[in-house]
């Protein structure tokens, strides 16, 4: 059972001056899970992501990565642990001044020993399995739709074959048809390449479809974990709201 | 446990066994070329497959595709679902991974008309940036009360003020050292007094307007292209269009009428600074007392001198501000791009002071003045 937790998330204290955004979250993902972390706007989603994957300190408070501490390691271990998970940032955060192709191969140039042709080779292939087209390869980042930013964002965050995957907000700023593709294509992939992902989202529709397990942030601290409809019971009022918000629309 | 390969053959049946871990930290290990060429059909076995990946799968189907087997054709058996997903995944995928994507080289008379098209594109989108400026400024002139003040003066601020102490301090330098020098030659001659003519002649007329420009170049310039550029990739130049306002008015104009009044400014600032070090020099180094240094500065310095050095900041101004404003409000829309242009208006500017700075030369020669 210990064996399996992958992220531990132990009684995280956030301040920011006067301003305290965690106040004791304890969370924890075991192997093989597509978790959701969700919660209102300035609640510190997107700081705990940070948080975990070792970008910014917490105040107070450990955080655990295939059960070695990432506030403790030096930095040799941190780098070493960030290969084994795969970050997608907001906006892709692709590199402007290199194309597709040479983007989803910088991981594996600058970390493993292969010739340039395998790495390239290989990129394409994460390239094909992020659903993207080959011709998409020689483009620079912006000449790329929003859409197409966030595959081959993804394919970078693959390009090591990691266990684990971070995604803070996939579907933002994506319109619905492309949103669902993207839902079905991270679900896809967990269950083939057996991958673990942690995920902040605002979309409901995510939730409905590909998550096995939310986790609510309120108040600096977790308000409830379980499956959406376990979840959807919690007596809270933003989040009785946010699930109206969608019987609302159905009507 | 590295990865392992091991081939036979029986009848018509080529038999693969694949074992150990094959995945991306081990695909150096991977054998290469270890499957002979089948022309039967073949059987790959995963029974003792350790670990597998995306780049393990992928390093797999690559022997198999080397080997002239498709990699839809063979067998694949005693594969543990897990590492049958994986494998599916890829093989669904190889195709695409193996597309040639190779850039084209482009011919040299290709880039040759490559070139010569982006500039003339440059200079044309130049010329149209110049015109609608002019339009604007002519309307602003109609239509005053619409001058951005507040902005004009916090540009006034940032360029002229924040830039005095730096200016003074590199004339002051520079009037320092070329007296020094010319000090040294001077005295040999014993003409020491001579010294205050050159140092006039040399800071007012070409140093002071030259390095102040520059400075400014470097300085106000890369700023203005480096803000407006990121305004542009922030949308936040289209807004101010969707406002009704006119980026022309409200970002270009009142950067560059400020650097008009600002580089003159400095330019005396420089005049001074510059002349001052001179007389620190002539007082040490060659025994003329600072009141027959500005005796002497009186006969010698013609106030046509010091005018022609002040006139010719405006231009440089002009020139310096139409280009910084042009490369901000041209950056693409992406991180690279600001550098580029940044350093565009930096090197453009540079350029065209000391371009201008010659013409004026020979210009002033040769209308004797």
């Amino acid at each position: 059972m210990a064996d399996d937790t992958l992220i531990a998330v132990d009684n995280i204290v956030t301040r920011f001056g006067a301003n305290t955004i965690h106040d004791g979250v304890s969370m924890s993902v075991r192997r093989g899970e597509v978790v959701a972390l969700i919660g209102g706007s300035g609640t510190g989603k997107s700081v705990l992501l940070k948080e975990i994957i070792g970008l910014l300190r917490p105040t107070l408070g450990s955080v655990t990565l295939f059960g070695e501490s990432v506030w403790q390691v030096n930095d040799a271990a941190l780098r070493a642990l960030r290969q084994r998970f795969g970050m997608l940032f907001q906006d892709g955060a692709l590199f402007s001044s290199i194309n597709v192709a040479r983007n989803v191969a910088t991981p594996l140039f600058e970390h493993t020993h292969l010739s340039t042709a395998d790495c390239l080779q290989l990129a394409q292939l994460k390239l094909a399995l992020a659903g993207l087209p080959p011709s998409a390869a020689n483009k620079m980042p912006n000449a790329l739709s929003g859409g197409m930013r966030k595959r081959v964002a993804l394919a970078r965050a693959l390009a090591l074959d990691p266990e684990l995957l971070f995604l803070d907000e996939p579907t933002s700023g994506l319109d619905p048809i492309s949103a669902r593709a993207f839902d079905h294509l991270i679900r896809t992939l967990a269950d083939n390449l057996g991958l673990t992902v942690l995920l902040v989202t605002h979309d409901l529709d995510t939730l409905l479809s590909i998550i096995d397990r939310v986790i609510v942030l309120s108040n600096g601290k977790v308000l409830g974990s379980g499956t959406v409809a376990e979840i959807k019971q919690i007596d809270d009022d933003w989040l009785q709201a946010y699930f109206a918000a969608r019987a609302n629309t159905e009507k | 446990m590295l990865p392992s390969l091991h081939a036979s053959v029986t009848d018509t049946c080529l038999h693969l066994e694949i074992a150990g871990t094959w995945r991306l930290q081990t695909f150096k290990q991977i054998p290469r070329n270890a499957i002979p060429n089948a022309t039967s059909s073949v059987v790959v076995d995963g029974s003792a497959l350790t670990y597998l990946d995306t780049s393990g799968a992928w390093a797999l189907l690559r022997l198999l595709h080397e080997a002239g087997i498709a990699v839809d054709t063979p067998n694949y058996l005693n594969f543990s679902p897990t590492h049958s997903a994986i494998l599916d995944l890829v093989r669904q995928n190889f195709s695409a991974s193996l597309a040639d994507t190779a850039q084209t080289q482009r011919s040299l008379l290709a880039q040759l008309g490559r070139l010569v098209s982006t500039g003339v594109q440059r200079a044309h989108g130049l010329l149209a940036f110049v015109g609608v400026l002019s339009v604007e400024m002519l309307q602003l002139l109609r239509a005053p009360h619409r001058f951005r003040l507040r902005e004009f003066t916090n540009q006034v601020e940032v360029v002229l003020v924040y830039a005095v102490p730096l200016a003074f301090a590199m004339m002051f330098l520079l009037g320092l050292v070329f007296s020094y020098l010319l000090g040294i030659q001077a005295k040999q001659f014993g003409a020491n007094i001579f010294v205050v003519d050159g140092a006039a002649l040399a800071v007012c007329r070409e140093l002071a307007p030259v390095i102040v420009a520059i400075l400014v170049a470097g300085r106000s310039g890369a700023a203005i292209t480096a803000q407006l550029g990121t305004m542009k990739v922030y949308e936040e130049v289209d807004a101010i269009s969707i406002l009704g306002l006119s980026p022309y008015s409200v970002l270009v104009i009142p950067r560059i009428l400020a650097l008009l009044i600002a580089l003159p400014l400095l330019v005396f600032v420089g005049d001074v600074a510059g002349l001052l070090g001179s007389m620190l020099v002539a007082a040490h180094q060659l025994d003329i007392t600072p009141i027959s240094f500005i005796n002497r500065l009186d006969q010698v310095l013609d106030t046509k001198t010091v005018l022609i050095g002040l006139l010719k900041a405006p231009v440089f101004a002009i020139f310096i501000g139409v280009i910084a404003c042009y490369m901000g409000l041209n950056v693409a829309k992406d991180a690279r791009s600001i550098g580029v242009n940044t350093t565009a208006t930096v090197v453009q500017s540079i350029v065209v002071v000391i371009l201008l700075n010659a013409i004026f030369a020979i210009l002033l020669v040769e209308l004797d003045l």
